[in-house]
């Protein structure tokens, strides 16, 4: 069997636009996951029983249940439930950024955590009020802490986000299977389009282990 | 909301019959995982150049690629280069365990590190060769210390299982979508089959967060 890759050639200006929609949604869900995340970490450490239940709920269904699921839950459901019809970009902003707020939110309980009970008896001993506490010196410290995962989580939802090709969204995934069956060459095509994602992904991973070393020489722990 | 559930037209048995197929995956998958991860692991810390780098290069490709595009790849792309047909619970099961295979070689990585020094050492003084003291030292000690994260990546891959759905095995997602196609009931449907997903996952991460206290508890 002949393989021929200068077949990817005629259909990059589709892969290139079907990259741009991955990275779009991955950008647009890394920020608002990251900062929903943040804020049920705290609800997490929260001393509301109420908080901390609801947030717990939230947190442990998402991560208990496949990626997949929820995105056809999102997508199929949601809209009944509204009574409006949701494009499949909202869809997939929705689902995306619930599972990454879900699993930062892990990160960030992790680096909060790790900031110890003497700091918050200063911000008490100097009369700090809780939202000077928690954007002066919370924030700062578990965010810095944090990044090496959150890093890693974002390699994570990178890789998720081709799910969003099984819903019918236009992403690189989605892409790389209609060449793939139109052209009937599988392999060439699918094995671009896995390459394309291991491009960008392997890069990211190795940054983690860079950060990670760089943060824990600042912090001198 | 003017919508009305009926949680009475979403048939049991179809999704059941999925479940088994999902664990059937699952279960087959983390055997491939557990047990070739380990080979896997002492490969990548090879001190052969020859030998390390197509093994972390495995390692790598599969853990940073998409787990969809890996099945996808698989089912389209093994048939046509290997010429082998094999059938699609055989095909699931090979690219949802090779993907374990390359995460639980880190997780056995990291604990096979952690294994102190001196332990080694003591093997070289007491005249063990290099194959017992993989087996009796170091297999030991690192398959203990791995086992939560092992039991994390066992939960992934269960997850992970219901991207089959994808390419038509017929596991808990893929009659969850025909039974919400069928009865036009999305909602109750998937909410079902998310909370069937949640009831097996969940005790499992619940076991994995107890082990992991205790791991902290003897080491202070």
């Amino acid at each position: 069997m002949a393989l021929d890759f200068s077949i990817i050639l005629r259909f990059q200006e589709a892969l290139a636009l079907g990259l741009w929609t991955t990275v779009k949604l991955t950008l647009i869900c890394v920020v608002l996951g990251c900062s929903l995340g943040f804020f049920i970490g705290l609800a997490r450490t929260s001393r509301s029983t109420l908080l901390r239940a609801v947030s717990s709920v939230y947190v442990e269904f998402f991560r208990g249940t496949p990626v997949l699921v929820q995105l056809f839950w999102i997508f199929f459901c949601l809209p009944l439930i509204l009574g409006v019809e949701l494009s499949n970009l909202t869809s997939g902003v929705i689902a995306l950024t619930l599972y990454m707020g879900a699993i930062t939110s892990e990160t960030f309980r992790a680096s909060l955590k790790s900031i110890g009970p003497e700091q918050l008896d200063a911000c008490v001993a100097l009369g700090l009020p809780r939202r000077v506490q928690v954007t002066n010196v919370i924030l700062p410290q578990a965010v810095l802490r944090a990044i090496p995962t959150l890093l890693s989580n974002c390699v994570s939802l990178f890789k998720e986000s081709a799910l969003v090709s099984a819903v019918g969204m236009a992403d690189l995934m989605f892409v790389g299977q209609n060449i793939s069956n139109n052209t009937a060459r599988p392999i060439e095509v699918l094995t671009v389009v896995a390459l394309i994602y291991f491009l960008i992904a392997f890069p990211l991973t190795r940054a983690v282990t860079l950060v990670e070393r760089r943060v824990l020489a600042k912090l001198a722990i | 909301m003017g919508y009305s559930f009926d949680f009475q037209s979403v048939s049991f048995g179809p999704l059941w019959e999925g479940l088994i197929v999902t664990l059937e995956l699952t279960v087959a998958a983390n055997l491939i995982g557990v047990v070739l991860g380990f080979p896997l692991a002492l490969l990548i810390m090879s001190r052969f150049a020859p030998v390390r780098l197509p093994a972390m290069l495995f390692v790598e490709f599969f853990r940073c690629t998409p787990a969809i595009v890996q099945i996808v790849w698989f089912f389209y792309c093994v048939p046509m280069l290997f010429n082998v047909f094999l059938g699609s619970m055989t095909m699931g099961i090979l690219a949802l365990g090779l993907n374990l295979m390359a995460f639980n070689a880190e997780a056995y990585r990291a604990a096979i590190q952690a294994v102190p020094r001196e332990q080694l050492d003591a093997g070289i003084a007491l005249g063990l060769n290099p194959l017992q003291r993989t087996l009796y030292i170091v297999l030991p000690t690192a398959v203990r210390a791995s086992i939560p994260v092992l039991l994390t990546n066992g939960i992934g891959i269960f997850q992970q299982t219901a991207l089959v759905a994808i390419v038509a095995v017929q596991d808990l997602m893929y009659q969850a979508k025909s039974l919400a196609t069928e009865t036009y009931r999305p909602i109750e449907t998937f909410t079902i089959v998310a909370l069937v997903y949640f009831a097996v996952s969940f005790p499992v991460s619940q076991v994995v967060g107890f082990l992991e206290r205790r791991r902290q508890l003897m080491m202070s």
